[in-house]
């Protein structure tokens, strides 16, 4: 029977075995990944401890910042946002109640101080370090002035540097005070207008009209239009059985391409739409990243991607069966973000090349030390810059006779596109306008997006988007340290 | 050296280990120096002298590492127990005391456990008795029906005595079949078996461990007592075929029931997949998993890791008992955890020394037996806390919170020293020429 005793023993011990070989799995190897999930409550326990690093705007204004607090003669800190409900969906919150959000969980490693190789030395000598500040790229008074603009409206505004893709304001309307995350959650959470939600990245809106910038500048790609090529408008275009009209049911007759985006002429880009096909349209929006998730310095949670939809489900965007007429003038359950149509606004004012957005420009230590250095990237060129600044010239016209004449600004030119997404219900259209100035040498590039409105892209988008871009225009750097 | 002062060499600072995992835990609560509940410590401390005492006066040949290793499991688990809720600890503290009672009355007691096998049917009949009786007037604890109340808000769990007699009776029955089971008679679907009416115990044991598993909603019970049964019919047999068969039985019949009812479904997809709901049937586990990850390597101490809320709810459910070892995971780090576990292996490797010193079939199985209880036990729940077999409600020995688990393994650990010390005893006597009793 000691054979057996001996055979028993191994087994049991070799079953040992394994569960030291399992647990160093969670304790060590898959550790560092459960570390930093969001509803990981210890992590976030042990942020408590930590004097996280600030959130600091372009024009040094603290978004975020921790107050050191006493609790049974222990030290604590506790995450005040001096800003309140400004740019609230982007700052995000981070408790370990409601987990983290936004930047607040994007940098939680820099915030929070456990980056580097030397947390895990760090930890061995149970040394906790300092979170390190994070510098965004985002003004509050761009920020400020948006979210004025869009108060008491549900709606969006995205305002990008185009040459670099910095972002400047990612307003969000209606917001929520990020003090009271804390204290009640709950009310924030039973609002019936989704304040929690950041629409600017992660709301999926159909683009209608703007749509057209693109099919435009793939137009112009094909080398088979141009900006003077002539069209005549019989007021109705047919695809497949089905009619298009224009805006009105207007007939234009004898027109160029300038003129059909500047007055927006549905039955003209549904017919180069046709005619160029499904391929090659989707190889265009490809270029633009539609179907991708935008890379952006935000948890992908918050950002959607765009591009057509079907069944709740991102469709490629080359489909050999495709509506091409349908989705050059931004139909066929076409679904964008504001940051997505920011985006191309963004791309024709750089002379065709797309900048990948970001929020953070640097992550910087309270001794002054430089962690971490965002430089522009080009993600890719979706056009010529000669095409770019024709597209470019035919959006001035849109703003300077056209449908976006209320963007316009004294004594500078801007360069548009409106948008009217219908929804069959005349008091629920989705107003856009995406556009950029000054014309000659871009600043600021926008989209503006107001929800479930009884106006146009016209009446309540484009006074938005000038207003934002003057603002953003005449900010001047701020010098000195960040105040609250 | 004898091997009683080899004993108390190795048991001062087993002890001294629970002492200052005590006070590193109160320190930690307050952040500052404390010395802790001294009055618990010494007491149980105490208990443990008392029962070396008594060992050296009953049982001086006995294996001289079982009640060190003991004395480090009971002290670490009730210094995870003080830093849970100091609560727990002090009721913990009674229970051990109990325990070390029982323990010394067995030594006392019973100085020849062969008597247990005259009465192997009477002590088998009582275990299945009380088996019965926890489903009929059970009362039901977090869905599964495993205590019975006795009065005073009290209850008990006759299930971890059932363990014990059970394992009795089979030392006693397959010491007396062992040679029957062992020889092939027939030839069946390629296998060579027993004769059928041998081989018909094994299968109504099979079937009863299922029925456990449905009507005590306990699948840690269940898995308990027929892995043993498996392990004992090997150590008596020293034939793989049936384990290799009892193990493909029991899968089969588990994946009948994990079809079949709903309940048990739930358990194993929240074992596969605990992300899929972090916030409903996966949270236990999510939590738990959290816990290891944030112990790390070498973790941040007795009472320094987050476990336990600023109200002072623990953040696992059921941490004190069935999750003790997340808690240790967490405090002491995965270093730690693998010396716990180097612990149960080293009990391990101590009962099956005793079991291999045994000079008879019954003592050997009995003690093989008895040890296998311990250290599946241990597995089973371990194995549970990481996910290696699904989470199942059993107490992981000497360390998790409740006094039925704490006293049975005490008695479990005096038997063995019992035997230990009988066939120590023999061996001198036959050296001497004196006749074995």
């Amino acid at each position: 029977m000691n054979r057996s005793i001996r055979f028993l023993y191994l087994a049991l011990a070799s079953g040992f075995a394994l569960l030291v070989l399992m647990l160093g799995y969670w304790q060590v190897i898959a550790a560092e990944g459960l570390d930093e999930r969001a509803d990981n409550p210890y992590k976030l326990e042990q942020q408590r401890l930590v004097d996280r690093g600030r959130i600091i705007s372009a024009d040094k204004k603290v978004l975020a910042e921790s107050v050191a607090y006493r609790e049974k003669g222990k030290k604590y800190y506790r995450r005040y946002y001096p800003q309140g409900s400004l740019a609230s969906q982007v700052v995000g919150y981070a408790t370990p109640e409601q987990g983290a959000t936004g930047l607040e969980q994007f940098y939680n490693r820099y915030l929070a101080g456990s980056y580097g190789t030397g947390a895990i030395l760090d930890r061995l000598r149970q040394e906790t370090k300092d979170g390190a500040d994070i510098r965004l790229t985002l003004d509050t008074r761009i920020q400020r002035t948006a979210e004025a603009l869009l108060s008491g409206r549900k709606g969006a505004v995205v305002a990008i540097e185009p040459r670099t893709g910095k972002v400047l304001a990612v307003a969000s309307s209606p917001t929520f005070d990020l003090n009271q995350v804390t204290t009640d959650f709950a009310s924030i959470r039973k609002q019936s207008d989704a304040p929690l939600l950041n629409r600017a990245t992660g709301g999926l809106y159909p683009p209608g009209s703007t749509f057209k910038v693109v099919t435009t500048l793939a137009a112009l790609g094909t080398g088979k239009w141009s900006a003077g090529s002539t069209f005549d408008d019989k007021g109705v275009y047919v695809v497949d059985g089905k009619p298009i009209y224009n805006s009105g049911r207007a007939k234009y007759g004898l027109h160029n391409l300038t003129d059909a985006l500047t007055f927006s002429i549905n039955t003209t880009f549904a017919q180069i739409g046709d005619q160029m096909g499904g391929r090659k349209l989707g190889r265009e929006m490809n270029r633009f990243g539609f179907a991708r998730p935008v890379e952006i310095d935000l948890p992908a949670g918050e950002v959607a991607v765009s591009g057509r939809y079907r069944k709740g489900k991102i469709l490629p965007n080359e489909q050999r069966d495709s509506d091409s007429a349908r989705i050059a003038i931004g139909q066929e359950n076409l679904q964008v973000t504001p940051l997505q149509m920011a985006m191309v606004a963004g791309a024709v004012a750089n002379g065709g090349r797309m900048m990948r957005p970001y929020l953070v420009r640097r992550v910087i230590t309270k001794d002054g030390v430089v962690v971490k250095q965002q430089r522009p990237d080009e993600l890719d060129s979706v056009s010529s810059a000669y095409i770019a600044s024709e597209v470019g010239r035919m959006m001035q016209s849109v703003v300077s006779e056209g449908t976006g004449t209320e963007a316009g600004l004294a004594g500078l030119s801007v360069a548009g596109k409106t948008g009217t997404a219908e929804t069959g219900d005349p008091n629920r259209n989705q107003a856009w306008f995406i556009g950029y100035a000054p014309a000659q040498d871009p600043k600021v590039a926008v989209a503006v997006v107001i929800e479930d409105t009884s106006g146009t892209g016209g009446t309540q988008a484009a006074p938005v988007a000038g207003e934002v871009m003057r603002t953003a225009l005449s900010a001047r750097p701020v010098p000195g340290e960040p105040t609250t | 050296m004898s091997l009683r002062t080899r004993e108390l060499w190795f048991l001062v600072p087993a002890l001294l280990l629970g002492m200052l995992g005590l006070s590193a835990g109160a320190s930690a609560r307050l952040d500052e120096l404390q010395a802790g509940p001294w009055q618990t410590a010494l007491g149980v401390a105490m208990v443990f002298i008392v029962m070396h005492a008594v060992l050296r006066l009953r049982a001086p040949l006995s294996d001289p590492y079982l009640v060190p290793i003991m004395a480090a499991l009971s002290g670490i688990g009730l210094a995870m127990l003080y830093r849970i809720d100091p609560g727990l600890a002090g009721d913990q503290a009674i229970w051990v005391t109990l325990g070390g009672i029982i323990f010394c009355a067995v030594i006392v007691f019973m100085p020849d456990h062969r008597v247990l096998e005259r009465y192997r049917y009477v002590i088998g009949l009582t275990a299945v008795l009380l088996l019965v009786a926890t489903m009929v007037f059970g009362t039901e604890v977090n869905g599964s029906r495993l205590w019975i109340e006795i009065g005073g808000g009290q209850r008990v769990q006759p299930g971890e005595l059932a363990k014990v007699l059970m394992v009795i009776f089979l030392a006693g029955y397959l010491r007396e079949k062992r040679e029957v089971l062992a020889i092939p008679t027939q030839r069946k679907l390629g296998l060579n078996l027993p004769a059928f009416r041998h081989l018909a115990p094994i299968l109504v044991f099979w079937g009863a461990a299922l029925a456990a598993v449905v009507v005590l909603n306990d699948f840690g019970t269940a898995l308990l007592f027929f892995g043993v049964f498996l392990a004992m019919l090997y150590l008596a047999t020293g034939r793989a075929l049936y384990v290799g068969l009892g193990l493909g039985l029991f899968a089969a019949g588990s994946l009948f029931i994990w079809a079949a009812v709903p309940r048990i479904g739930v358990r194993v997809q929240s074992w596969l997949n605990p992300f899929d709901d972090v916030q409903g049937t996966g949270y236990q586990m999510v939590q738990s998993l959290y816990a290891l990850a944030d112990g790390g390597v070498v973790g941040p101490g007795f009472g320094r890791a987050l476990l336990v809320t600023e109200g002072g709810t623990p953040r696992i459910p059921a941490l004190e008992t069935d999750f003790i070892f997340s808690a240790v995971s967490n405090d002491l780090g995965y270093v730690g955890a693998i010396g716990v576990m180097l612990l149960y292996v080293l009990l391990m490797a101590r009962g099956f020394a005793i079991a291999t010193a045994a000079r008879d079939g019954f003592s050997k199985l009995l003690a093989g037996g008895l040890t296998a209880v311990v250290g599946l036990q241990a597995f089973i729940i371990i194995g549970g806390v990481v996910r290696l077999v699904p989470l199942t409600g059993v107490t992981l020995p000497f360390m998790s919170y409740g006094g039925s688990s704490v006293v049975v393994n005490f008695a479990i650990a005096a038997l063995l020293l019992v035997i230990s010390n009988r066939s120590r005893q023999g061996l001198v006597e036959a050296v001497r020429g004196v006749p074995a009793t």
